[in-house]
């Protein structure tokens, strides 16, 4: 394969956050390479495929084309252990459940004709340093290993994040700060075009979930918290098994994976390296979806690799306006939220349905709006007992 | 010496999802394509990989 012996860029992870960060960079001009260890970018998915319409027209406002979507979704519906459940749901569409095997390979495609190089089924071993400085990576395609030299190295390694590991990022996850999940992709499943929550034991510290795809198919699965020694396969089976409306639905895909729900990686950036995406743990902790998040950091991060290009400074100090642009504008956000995932994983299942059975669809949203105050005080009005674990988001 | 096996995989189980290479805090598992390679030497047994496993296919002995 030929390869050139040194880039401006090297990119660890045709994901998102990866392709994203390749395109901005190969359009600011720079020599990039993307890489992914798979030989299919894309696949196999690990992941519920779900973003919201205000994600995409901030990461993505060309739009997503049409193949990259299984469905698009109009509202959520939530469902508390005592069955009760609370609808919010617009007129317009509000989000969608990708396809993305297909929508991956189409990131990694636009980085290509943005002027990236891309390379499936390449791993990166491990980095190389030079007088202290990381200054290049040695790669292995199928037989064939190599070196690199590079000013940059860009961890969008998702979850396995070895080389920021290998770096010194703190990208390793805890098992409290992680859910592991089951999913099955099932057929001949009739939805509307609503995403269903499930809460309650049926998921501890974690939820159930069902994303229509179109065509009758959707991903339905089961997060549970790393600590909690539930078995996600057993939890999600069991979960099919007693409700009738799964009878005739089939098996077309087994998916799964382990998720951060923590806080995101506090340093994002050393010198000639940058951590992106997942890698760095920019998860929503509340439901585990980082698609958008993933995109975000990739073009914030894209943007000052560029100016770093321009102006042939890639040390830490320069690279921190990443950093410090994402904290300025999603650092706070992800804070109140992964305040609200440790209230929630205290809440057993009276507590749910008691919250649930409480709230309007207009509470639900101030909530995912981070406007907590005005909703527990009015839970707390019926159910005063709720106090000590609610008064957090007081 | 010979190398004492503590991470055993049952391949019947495991969906190659790369959850365990996640929390090994000693980086001693790697996931290519269809193959999970554990470091017998590096590992630990701090059973962090077999806990979070989504198919429960790692078992430490």
């Amino acid at each position: 394969m030929r390869l050139m012996e040194r880039y401006d860029a090297v990119v660890v992870g045709a994901g998102p956050a990866g392709s994203t960060f390749a395109k901005i960079a190969a359009e600011g001009g720079m020599e990039v390479l993307l890489l992914d260890k798979k030989k299919e970018i894309g696949s196999p998915v690990r992941c519920g495929e779900g973003i919201g319409d205000a994600w995409v027209s901030r990461v993505w406002p060309q739009g997503i084309p049409s193949a990259c979507i299984g469905a698009r979704i109009s509202g959520a519906i939530v469902f508390a252990p005592n069955g009760k459940s609370l609808c919010i749901r617009a007129s317009h569409t509000t989000g969608f459940v990708l396809e993305r095997k297909i929508f991956d390979k189409y990131l990694a495609v636009e980085a290509a004709k943005a002027g990236a190089h891309v390379l499936a089924r390449t791993m990166a071993t491990s980095l190389i340093k030079e007088d202290g400085r990381f200054t290049g990576m040695r790669l292995k395609h199928m037989e064939e290993e190599f070196e690199v030299k590079t000013d940059l190295i860009v961890s969008a390694e998702g979850m396995e994040a070895r080389i920021a590991r290998e770096a010194g990022f703190q990208s390793l996850a805890t098992l409290y700060d992680v859910d592991t999940c089951v999913e099955y992709e099932m057929a001949d499943l009739p939805c509307e075009d609503l995403i269903e929550l499930y809460f309650g034991s049926i998921a501890p510290r974690g939820y159930a979930w069902v994303f229509p795809k179109g065509n009758q198919l959707a991903n339905v699965g089961i997060g549970v918290g790393g600590l909690t020694g539930a078995n996600p396969k057993k939890l999600l089976d069991s979960f099919i098994e007693k409700n009738e409306r799964f009878r005739k639905a089939e098996v077309i895909e087994v998916k799964g994976g382990v998720i951060s729900v923590g806080e995101p990686v506090k340093e994002k950036v050393k010198d000639n390296l940058m951590v992106i995406g997942t890698a760095a743990h920019l998860v929503d902790p509340t439901h585990g979806g980082g698609i958008g998040l993933a995109m975000e950091s990739g073009i914030i991060a894209g943007r000052v690799a560029v100016k770093a290009f321009q102006k042939k400074d890639f040390s830490k100090k320069h690279l921190m306006h990443y950093e410090m642009a994402w904290d300025a504008r999603e650092g706070n956000k992800l804070e109140k939220r992964l305040l609200l995932r440790k209230v929630l994983e205290k809440l057993n299942d009276d507590d749910y349905s008691n919250i649930i059975g409480e709230i309007s669809a207009d509470d639900l949203q101030k909530v995912l709006d981070g406007n907590y105050k005005s909703v527990v005080a009015k839970v707390l009005l019926k159910h005063p007992s709720l106090l000590k674990v609610l008064s957090a988001l007081l | 010496m010979s190398e004492i096996e503590k991470f055993r995989l049952d391949e019947r189980k495991c969906i190659y999802c790369g959850g365990c290479v996640s929390v090994c805090p000693v980086l001693a598992i790697t996931l290519e394509e269809t193959r999970i390679i554990c470091d017998q030497k590096k590992c630990t047994r701090c059973r962090a990989c077999e806990k979070v496993c989504p198919l429960k296919a790692i078992t430490i002995i």
